[in-house]
């Protein structure tokens, strides 16, 4: 038997070295063709004609009107998705009622959406082809290419996501706190912020941080209702694909590096958030 | 009020406004558009509805991006479990950096993404051309829908997996081993079909994803009917033909597509929370 | 199977969970480590079955040097303190599941197979429990489970940890008993941990008492109730 000897064991719940080092050398190319090679050519192909270009593409008055553009619609359908986030998650973690999980369903439905068919129903909506289109149309109300439009078309394709952190948070955390205060003779508000918000914040805060970046990076809704009119109702992702076809590449991706920093910034943000306060969040986030 | 009367009785306060609040904008941006397409589908009628999905056309875009979505899925289901996998049994320099820009897909607008995969595998692009003498042409062909659908599924079966790889108790790896099973008959047997529920609900996940993205893919697709033109495209198309009931039928055709994607994903997870008590 | 231990030390880190131990296990012996928690039992087990490996030392077979033979080569029966039942197999599946793992060379077909299954749960006095899942089964159940499945590869030896710690008084008592009785059967060379010296003397031919990593006496439970070799020992098992 002792010809089987070896002389440095293996641990028993881990892969031979070579098995190992392979399987992170094939993790490693991966994400370095998949994300790290297109998120550098954003920034390659913005510089590709020095800062000089950069700056020139950003004082363009379209690109101007797209930033102020996105940012109005951020400003907007953020705090809402919050409200709306913050009530759907007391409702359901902090009562039980009838029909709970297809309330559930229904709040995760625009995730399976596809974003134009999002875009697509606004415009069914509140187009000129429908009685309701006629009808605003005739009081001088505009939706359809127009901000109310992208603003619905925003927060359809994002409705989900605050409601998604705080909901499995809010029911972990249970119903006992919120009872003591208000045997102690806290009002209900006082209750909310003083006990509720204050155990949900970095939920909140991550929800908010991930709808953020849809909603000043969604594209397809947007560009269906929208109307991509430039100096108007181009947003930033709208008014990308507009240089981009105009073979205006340096104004598209310096557009485009702006929403990668962007993107960059919320991972960074979100990781913070993971590591210091792993255990105030949902244990799995999906979108 | 009728809320109230159905559910069971709590001290706590604010039922009424929240779940009013919840209703509302729910209904408003949510329900209100659905029923608009919905309606719109009921007033154009069946037999005209199947008509106008019953085209060449429409059913090349339908199947492409099905198909396109399928095989994008699969290839994500691969390497998001090695990636997981990777990502919390091993400890590798860089590990974290990789860990956060997994969720890059999530946060880049899926614009910037088109356009950036476009300038890299264009024909005169630095991938493009590296590939052009092997015979390979990525750009404006299915095989750059794919590539474009790769990056925008990727993260969804990583973060599916990747918690229930963190749970994943050693004692059963250790139990397989000292029944005399090699390393790989214990992760093929012990631990494949433990993640198999989650690699199945992250499938299905980006499966859903895919099937209707459009930003991503317009760039580097080519869109040519028939061949590269996939059905968010030609909804796009059809609207700015100002062809309203076409466009509100292939619309439903995706809907319905998605709301059988979403059945399927709640299957899945009743059946294996039933089978062995797992999400 | 004899089992001998020289000079047997485990570090993890700078934390030394076992200092140099030495001990002969006869074969056919069933015997207890008895110690509190983060004593060095578990350790001991694990360095048996191969699931962990001395910082220096030997482990004999039948006088063979089997320190570094991998755990697969082993063949200890080994019963996981939770048990460690594959929660997506049936009970016959986890039973089974050591036979199916042998290369095809050694593999039994799959009518033998069956058949040992079966004269497993009837040893276990489980005949009808095959097509159930772990998760169906009492903990009891899943404890006698977990040792058939052990039974089932032919072991040279069974290694046990904490077999009875999560059960209820009751059913401890009553699978004590159960295991005293496989154990004469098969004659393995039986190994099991436990906190609890009423346990280790009731069951044991020989007890191995153990404090923070070190063996305090061995000996037959009469000996070490009339005799405790430290005052540690003589505290751990007063009644
Ligand atoms: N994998 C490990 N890593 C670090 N320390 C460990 C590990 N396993 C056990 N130890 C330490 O070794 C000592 C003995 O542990 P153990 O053998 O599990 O004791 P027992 O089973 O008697 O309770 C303890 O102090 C424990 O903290
Ligand atoms: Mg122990």
């Amino acid at each position: 038997m002792s010809d089987i000897v070896l002389s440095r064991p293996v641990p028993v719940t881990t892969e031979p070295p070579l098995a190992r080092a392979l399987l992170v050398g094939l993790a490693i190319l991966f994400v370095a063709i998949f994300l790290f090679a297109p998120l550098a050519t954003v920034f390659a192909e913005a510089l590709a004609q020095g800062w000089r270009g950069m700056i020139a593409a950003l004082s363009l008055p379209d690109a101007q009107a797209a930033i102020r553009m996105t940012l109005s619609i951020a400003v907007i359908a953020v705090p809402l998705n919050a409200v709306f986030g913050i009530a759907a998650a007391w409702a359901i973690a902090k009562f039980d009622f009838r029909g709970k999980a297809f309330l559930i369903t229904l709040i995760d439905l625009p995730f399976s959406v596809s974003p134009v068919v999002a875009g697509l129903m606004l415009v069914l909506l509140f187009g000129a082809n429908s009685s309701l289109g006629v009808w605003l149309m005739a009081h001088d109300i505009r939706i359809v290419f127009a901000f109310p439009g992208i603003l619905l078309a925003t927060l359809f394709v994002t409705f989900p996501f605050v409601a998604r952190e705080l909901i499995p948070v809010m029911i972990e955390q249970g119903r006992t706190e919120e009872e003591a205060a208000l045997t102690l003779g806290a009002s209900g508000w006082r209750t909310f912020f003083t006990v509720t918000l204050p155990n949900i914040r970095w939920a909140l805060l991550y929800g908010v941080l991930l709808c953020n970046a849809r909603a000043m990076g969604e594209f397809g809704a947007v560009a269906v209702v929208s109307g991509k009119i430039r100096g108007e109702t181009a947003t930033m992702p709208t008014m990308v694909e507009m240089f981009f076809n105009e073979y205006l590449s340096v104004a598209a991706f310096t557009l485009a590096s702006v929403l990668a920093m962007l993107a960059l910034l919320t991972l960074l943000l979100k990781s913070l958030l993971e590591w210091r306060h792993a255990d105030l969040l949902a244990a799995t986030c999906r979108h | 009020m009728k809320a109230a009367l159905l559910r069971a009785p709590s001290p706590l306060p604010g039922f009424g406004l929240s779940f009013g609040i919840a209703l509302a904008m729910l209904s408003i941006v949510v329900l209100l558009p659905i029923g608009a397409l919905l309606g719109r589908g009921l007033m154009i009628g069946p037999a005209e509805l199947w008509g106008m999905v019953n085209t060449r056309r429409v059913w090349s875009a339908l199947a492409l991006s099905f198909r396109a979505a399928l095989i994008a899925s699969l290839f994500n289901l691969v390497f998001g479990l090695v990636l997981a996998w990777v990502l919390v049994r091993y400890r590798f320099w860089g590990r974290r950096l990789i860990d956060a820009a997994v969720d890059l897909p999530f946060a880049l607008p899926t614009a910037v993404a088109g356009i950036a995969l476009t300038a890299l595998y264009a024909p005169n692009g630095p991938f493009g051309q590296a590939l052009a003498p092997v015979g390979l042409r990525i750009a404006y062909t299915e095989t750059g829908i794919w590539l474009a659908l790769v990056f925008i599924g990727l993260p969804f079966v990583v973060r599916t997996v990747q918690p229930v790889i963190e749970e994943l108790d050693r004692d059963i790896e250790e139990a397989s081993a000292t029944l005399g099973a090699r390393r790989s008959h214990t992760l093929r047997r012990v631990i494949l079909p433990t993640l198999t529920p989650a690699l199945l609900t992250g499938f299905a996940l980006a499966l859903a994803r895919s099937v209707g993205e459009y930003g991503s893919v317009i760039f580097i697709a080519g869109n040519i009917p028939g061949l590269t033109e996939i059905a968010p495209l030609l909804i796009v198309i059809r609207l700015e033909e100002y062809n309203y009931d076409a466009a509100a039928a292939i619309g439903i055709a995706m809907l319905l597509i998605s709301f059988a994607m979403l059945l399927a994903i709640n299957a899945i997870q009743i059946w294996s929370r039933r089978r062995i008590g797992l999400v | 199977m004899n089992i001998e231990l020289e000079e047997l030390a485990k570090e993890f880190g700078t934390e030394r969970a076992l200092h140099p131990v030495s001990l002969f296990i006869p074969s056919g012996a069933l015997i207890s480590l008895l110690g509190p928690s983060g004593s060095g039992k578990t350790t001991l087990l694990r360095i048996l079955a191969g699931l962990e490996f001395p910082t220096s030392g030997r482990v004999r077979f039948d006088g063979a040097d089997a320190t570094g033979l991998s755990v697969q080569d082993r063949r200890a029966g080994f019963v996981f303190q939770h048990y460690a039942l594959f929660r997506h197999m049936t009970v016959f599946e986890n039973v089974a599941y050591g036979l199916r793992a042998r290369p095809r060379r050694e593999r039994p077909t799959e009518a033998e197979i069956g058949r040992r299954v079966t004269r497993l749960l009837d040893l276990i006095q489980l005949p009808d429990i095959g097509a159930r899942y772990p998760n169906q089964l009492s903990g009891g159940q899943r404890q006698r489970v977990a040792l058939a499945r052990a039974l089932a590869i032919e072991p040279r030896m069974l290694l046990l940890d904490e077999p009875f710690g999560a059960l209820d008084a009751r059913v401890r008592k009553e699978l004590r008993q159960g295991l005293r009785e496989i154990h004469d059967n098969t004659g393995l060379t039986t190994v099991f941990v436990t906190h609890d010296q009423e346990e280790a003397m009731e069951l044991a031919d020989l007890v191995v008492v153990m404090s923070m990593g070190r063996i305090e006496q061995v000996g037959k439970p009469a000996e070490i109730r009339a005799r405790p070799a430290t005052e540690f020992v003589r505290t751990f098992t007063a009644v």
